[in-house]
């Protein structure tokens, strides 16, 4: 049996290193440059204790840092980043899912990352797919914007603001409707999509608020 | 008695054509009351019944996301027309509907007008009118607008709707909906509204902030029961209420479209080959900087014909009016003053705006306008701000007016002002003319583009110091890509005329205004004791000559006029004589960024209210003094060292 706090023995580290681990693989994820000052933002610490805690996760092996140089994640560190950021979400959908509301799931989720053991999340994991809820992980499920040219499928769920929601669901893009990318962007430019027998331009920003469920 | 009747849609449906095919020149250009979108009306006689008819901002939905979405809402359930045309385009039939279900909620008399049928049948796609109608339970009349095809249908139907009163029924939604929109009815029950009341349930369970308030002004308690059964449907859809209901109404249009659409027999259609083309990460963009090549170039090679030509014919017209109002300083005054404005107007802002109204609207009607703001989207992001603001922007190198004028195809508040601010900044052609004439020629061609360059910094710098400043989000794009079409002329002179007379009605009177002003000024002798009191700035912080503060003063009129005048005042035109390198680049540095000219501040005035363009206007005097006095400090130094 491996729980997580078993792995934590054998690795000797505390919440606190794993939130920064977590924090990490989300830079990384944004395509983010690690900064002391963002850590420092994020964590709501200063960047001297920031800059402590690096250099004792370095000693551990899991970031490499010199003092004002580049931060990165070591393939060790990165491993445990993910599966705490994996857990992270795994507990904040389940929370939703009944009912929880999406602060404190979030809230909670902090909390309970660091204790959930590997068996008993895909214990939980399995129990949620039973009860015919979907898997965001899942590789059938992508970000408008990831999609390659002439990939259909159906939109999953627009997340954003209000203002932002009402706009996209008033030009059509309503969870449930067929969706097909029909010009995929450049670096950062905007895609074209084809939705409800018309075609919609739509800038990056919020086609990375739509989640579609590939066909 | 005059029939009110509103023309209503979704954008490029082709609701303009149907207005001016209707209305001809019998047209009217005003402003929403308070408000700086633009409220067009026409009138027309239909067989002795005469119609006062207005054209709607074409919009998606009657939410309250954009000032026109309001606007629209507003007009229909307040002042509420006699009958709504909704104009609908049949090939894209089911997004279309989705905002006829609104007006039909909204209680309004609709008539719907089936337009582009022939557009629809080249795609290989067939409307039944006449289910389309059971359904929905109002006339709806396929017509041709560009051709005028149906329209007398259209018009009788019009007038039998106007005489019948009736309200028509709403479609009605999925069971569970339809219980949650009942259970709030009964909450808001006896109150007074402008609104229907199965509107009203609709809208608050979509969380309307709008609709929420007017229910709390007037029953504060039932808000909270109200909050609770929305809450119980999103809870069952698992989404928020405005995407609940949203949803629901989509499949509504969704299930009435597929029942209508007659025949499918879908063809690979020309706007796929041309989006492969002007759509191409490389090649688009080639074709788009040729586009806006071909603009510029032609607004300035016929505005300068145009200009040239009505210059000459203008300086006959002074010189009489001169001679006739004899000698004396009230004669002085009236006719300098006046006649001086007049001409501004007229042979300089005029020749250029013409082609360029002409071209926008030629842009626009083709489809082509759309893709430039999807190419552009990424890169004006940088500053905050989507596609379609590359379109104002890039207007501006010509003339800020047309510039300031074309803010309006964004959608908020907001993304508009951000645009006028930094099309206030872009160095038009009258710049151009001082940073060739004196730096580039006397400096050298470097430092006249090092000028360029840092424009274009301080453009990027304050749009992104604006975007930040400014209240309120910044929005993504998100616009219908309209199929290729042919333009039609008579739409694009419509467009160009309506623009032109709202132009010369707002800007002329400041334009006048201020020239006059300066011509008392001039007269009166106060022109040395003002350049005397800026001294401590002019001399003393930038180190020109004193005589610089009254160049500038007019370069408020026409820019390239401080060059002229600094040229009489010093009495050379040969500047490297009298001034150093540094305090000419000084200058350039001043009359690029010092104040927008009186055309601009006038549409300043005119799209974004007195407050915008007074605020704008004194920021720039500052930055520009501010800017240019650190520049020459420096360049001092460097040309002392050099």
């Amino acid at each position: 049996m491996l729980g997580a706090p078993n792995i934590r023995m054998a690795t000797k580290r505390t919440p606190e290193m794993e939130e920064y681990l977590e924090l990490l693989v989300r830079y990384k994820e944004a395509e983010k440059q690690p900064k002391v000052t963002m850590l420092g933002k994020d964590l709501k610490l200063s960047a001297a204790s920031v800059s402590e805690m690096l250099q004792k996760l370095k000693k551990k092996g899991f970031v490499d840092y010199e003092k004002y140089g580049e931060i990165k994640l070591t393939k060790k560190g990165e491993k445990i980043g993910n599966e705490i950021l994996r857990k992270h979400r795994f507990i904040e959908r389940f929370l939703m899912r009944i009912g929880v509301k999406k602060n404190k799931a979030h809230k909670e989720a902090c909390a309970l990352e660091h204790v959930l053991s590997d068996d008993v999340e895909d214990a939980l994991r399995k129990a949620m797919h039973s009860a015919g809820a979907p898997d965001i992980e899942g590789k059938h499920i992508k970000r408008l914007v990831d999609l390659k040219k002439g990939q259909k499928g159906r939109i999953m769920l627009v997340s954003g603001g209000r203002e932002v929601c009402r706009r996209l669901t008033d030009m059509g893009l309503t969870p449930g409707t067929k969706i097909m990318l029909s010009r995929a962007s450049t670096k950062l430019g905007a895609i074209e999509v084809c939705i409800r027998s018309s075609c919609l331009a739509i800038g990056r920003g919020l086609a990375e608020k739509i989640l579609v469920k590939v066909d | 008695m005059k029939l009110r009747i509103a023309l209503a849609g979704n954008a490029n449906v082709g609701k303009s054509s149907l207005f001016n095919y209707l209305t001809d020149l019998h047209q009217h250009v005003g402003n929403w009351p308070g408000k700086t979108v633009e409220k067009i009306e026409g009138v027309l006689d239909f067989k002795g019944v005469k119609m006062n008819i207005v054209d709607l901002p074409g919009i998606y939905s009657l939410s309250t996301f954009s000032l026109e979405e309001l606007i629209s809402r507003d007009y229909i359930s307040k002042e509420k027309p006699d009958v709504v045309i909704n104009v609908v385009d049949a090939s894209v039939l089911e997004r279309n509907l989705f905002f006829s279900l609104q007006l039909l909620e909204l209680g309004a008399p609709v008539v719907i007008a089936l337009n582009m049928v022939d557009a629809a049948r080249e795609k290989g796609m067939g409307v039944n009118a006449k289910k389309l109608s059971a359904l929905l339970g109002v006339p709806v009349i396929p017509i041709v607008a560009t051709t005028g095809d149906g329209v007398g249908k259209l018009m009788r139907a019009v007038i039998n709707t106007s005489k019948k009163k009736q309200k028509p029924s709403s479609i009605s939604y999925q069971k569970q909906m339809e219980a949650d929109v009942s259970q709030v009815k009964k909450e808001i029950k006896g109150l007074k509204m402008d609104y229907p009341s199965r509107w009203i349930a609709i809208k608050l369970l979509e969380d309307d902030g709008n609709v929420l308030e007017l229910v709390k002004e007037q029953r504060p308690k039932a808000i909270e029961k109200i909050q609770k059964i929305r809450k119980g449907m999103e809870k069952r859809c698992g989404q928020k209420g405005s995407v609940a209901v949203s949803s629901e109404r989509y499949s509504a249009a969704e299930r009435i479209a597929l029942e209508c659409i007659t025949l499918r027999d879908v063809k690979v259609p020309l706007r796929q080959k041309l989006d492969a083309l002007l759509l191409h990460k490389y090649v688009g963009y080639v074709f788009l900087l040729a586009v806006a090549g071909i603009v510029f170039f032609s607004i300035f090679s016929v505005g300068d014909i145009l200009s040239g030509y009505l210059m000459e014919s203008l300086e006959g017209a002074k010189a009489l009016a001169r001679t006739s109002a004899g000698e004396g300083v009230l004669q002085e005054i009236l006719v300098g003053g006046v006649l001086e404005g007049v001409l501004a107007g007229i042979a300089i802002a005029l020749p250029y705006l013409i082609p360029f109204y002409i071209l926008l609207a030629i842009l626009e009607d083709s489809g082509y306008l759309a893709r430039m703001a999807f190419l552009m989207d990424a890169i004006m992001h940088k500053i905050g701000l989507h596609g379609k603001a590359f379109i104002p922007i890039i207007l501006a190198y010509g003339c800020n007016v047309p510039g300031c004028v074309g803010c309006k195809i964004l959608e908020t508040q907001r993304a508009r002002l951000l645009t006028a601010f930094i099309v206030t900044l872009v160095p038009c052609a009258a710049v151009s003319v001082v940073i060739m004439g004196l730096v580039a020629t006397y400096v050298g061609l470097e430092w006249a583009l090092f000028l360029y360059a840092l424009n274009l910094a301080v453009i990027l710098i304050l749009g992104r110091i604006g975007c930040k400043a400014l209240p309120g989000e910044p929005v993504g794009l998100i616009m219908e890509m309209p199929s290729y079409k042919v333009p039609m002329p008579k739409n694009i002179f419509m467009q160009a005329w309506r623009e032109l007379h709202s132009f010369v009605f707002m800007a002329f009177p400041i334009i006048i205004g201020a020239t006059f002003l300066i011509k008392i000024i001039e007269v009166m002798g106060w022109l040395s004791p003002i350049s005397d009191a800026l001294s401590p700035i002019t001399v003393g912080w930038l180190g020109l000559p004193a005589i610089v503060g009254i160049t500038l003063i007019f370069g408020i009129l026409r820019k390239e006029l401080a060059l002229i005048m600094l040229a009489a005042l010093l009495g050379t035109g040969v500047f490297s004589e009298v001034l150093t390198p540094v305090q000419m680049i000084t200058f350039a540095i001043v009359t690029m960024f010092y104040v927008p000219c009186a055309a601009t501040i006038a549409v300043l005035n005119k799209e974004h209210g007195w407050k915008v363009a007074v605020g704008i206007s004194a920021f720039e005097i500052v930055f520009a003094i501010v800017l240019a006095g650190i520049v020459s400090r420096i360049l001092s130094t460097y040309f002392f060292l050099a």
